[in-house]
């Protein structure tokens, strides 16, 4: 917004601010704004993307993968393949698996490893273990 | 389908995992003593409200309202909550009502979250199955206490304050609805056990039942404890719109835009603010910015921009 300048007239402000009164538009629809229910939507499944991406490249999870005969790229294009709906509810089962640090922790983090191997599995289609994970052909 | 060789171990505990993440009538465990809990907690200030017949959503929702500081009564809320053909209240209406109260509903699953509210003096609504499971018996109560030494939580339910209840009977009648749980909160106070999307998802749900006010504020609470999430400062930007404050809303959608230099869509509602505002080239200049920037709703940015070109003296 251009500032008017010092010293300007008391006239041309009067002018500046009618002309501006004149063309202001009243209020159009709210079709143009972006809501916040689509950016929310939108931020969340980058998010799960991005957390998704980030177990893969995990070194744990890649070892566990491989073990199996899995190749970590693969499973990674096929993570990337799936919708955002999908990712979405992926990430938050994973987020529901207790991987907490107690007595427990140790065999937790296994269990959670290999919990993440067996989801990849089932998504390329060799186990049908979670009912949750569609199945592509 | 080729089978992968696990230990037993693990198939013990991938059968668990999957149980609980399926979310299954499966009895969670109560905390004992040892836990990360004060032992015992009991809030003072939640009003007692005894339920008439079928009305202990209203009575739960009038106790938790008035305690976070807006008084209210089972009377005025029970239309709005109350579903005579079904003889109570869904658990949408209670959300709904939450909200149009100007209060945040943020629900909450299980016994830790539920204590982990109460140890921080939230109340907590919880619904309870009192029948059986082929003739149910739905029953809201307030949560208003626990005690892990005795095991026991403390309830507002039905015509009776303060009741003390074990746990282990409280979670029979508690499991049958997935340990549903409501926090009835002012926004600017977060649920202990808040995460950045529950929470953003909660107070959009105040935007969307038109608290612009209570939004703003819940959007800054938000932001407040994380300072870089988009969609809080959206929202924020955008209540402040639909409550008619331009100035207020530019400045949010500024303040987005230099922060998500790449985000189209603050650009977009900046441009929209500006150009309502008389900022014509200033407005022009954003709404470039946005189709420039592309994504998913780069339709919705060309838009703007056509609109903002056709306006142009």
């Amino acid at each position: 917004m251009k500032m008017i300048r010092q010293g300007a007239k008391p006239i041309s402000v009067l002018l500046t601010i009618s002309v501006l009164l004149i063309s202001m538009p009243h209020k159009s629809a709210l079709a143009v704004m972006v809501g916040t229910e689509t950016v929310l939507d939108v931020t969340r499944s980058q998010e799960a993307r991005d957390y998704l991406n980030q177990i893969l490249a995990r070194e744990d999870v890649q070892t566990a993968l491989v073990a199996e005969g899995i190749d970590p790229v693969e499973a990674k294009a096929r993570v990337d393949s799936l919708s955002d709906a999908e990712v979405v509810s992926l990430a938050d089962r994973i987020e529901q698996v207790p991987a907490g640090a107690d007595a427990l922790g140790i065999i937790l983090g296994t269990a959670l490893i290999v919990f993440l191997v067996l989801l990849i599995t089932d998504i390329l289609g060799l186990t049908d273990i979670f009912p949750f994970v569609k199945k592509h052909s | 389908m080729r089978r992968i060789g696990l230990g037993m171990l693990a198939q013990v505990l991938i059968a668990n995992l999957m149980l609980a993440g399926c979310g299954g009538t499966l009895s969670k465990q109560w905390p004992g003593p040892t836990e990360h809990l004060p032992i015992r907690h009991e809030l003072e200030s939640v009003p007692f409200y005894p339920q008439e017949a079928y009305q202990c959503g209203p009575a739960s929702l009038a106790m938790t309202i008035t305690w976070s500081g807006i008084p209210v009564n089972p009377e005025t809320i029970t239309q709005e909550v109350f579903t005579p053909s079904r003889k109570g209240s869904l658990q949408s209406a209670m959300i709904g009502a939450t909200r149009r109260h100007g209060r945040v509903a943020y629900t909450i699953r299980g016994p830790d979250a539920m204590l982990a509210e109460v140890a921080v003096g939230h109340p907590v609504i919880i619904l309870q199955n009192l029948g059986l499971s082929w003739y149910p018996v739905w029953h809201y109560a307030v949560v208003v206490g626990y005690d892990l030494h005795q095991g026991t939580v403390i309830l507002h339910s039905g015509l009776k304050s303060r009741k003390s209840i074990r746990f282990s009977i409280f979670d029979r009648t508690w499991a049958r609805s997935d340990y549903w749980g409501l926090l009835v909160l002012p926004p600017s106070h977060l649920p202990a056990t808040a995460t950045m999307h529950e929470y953003i998802s909660a107070v959009l749900g105040l935007e969307k039942a038109r608290q612009w006010r209570t939004a703003i504020e819940g959007y800054n609470t938000a932001l407040g404890r994380w300072p870089d999430s988009l969609s809080a400062r959206m929202g924020l930007g955008n209540s402040y719109y639909a409550l008619g404050d331009l100035e207020s809303a530019e400045a949010a959608f500024r303040k987005a835009t230099r922060r998500f230099p790449t985000e189209g869509s603050a650009f977009n509602n900046l441009a929209q603010v500006l150009w309502e505002r008389g900022s014509q080239h200033e407005a022009l200049e954003a709404a470039r910015r946005a189709v420039y920037l592309d994504g998913p709703l780069v339709e919705v940015y060309r838009r703007t921009l056509e609109e903002i070109q056709a306006g142009k003296p």
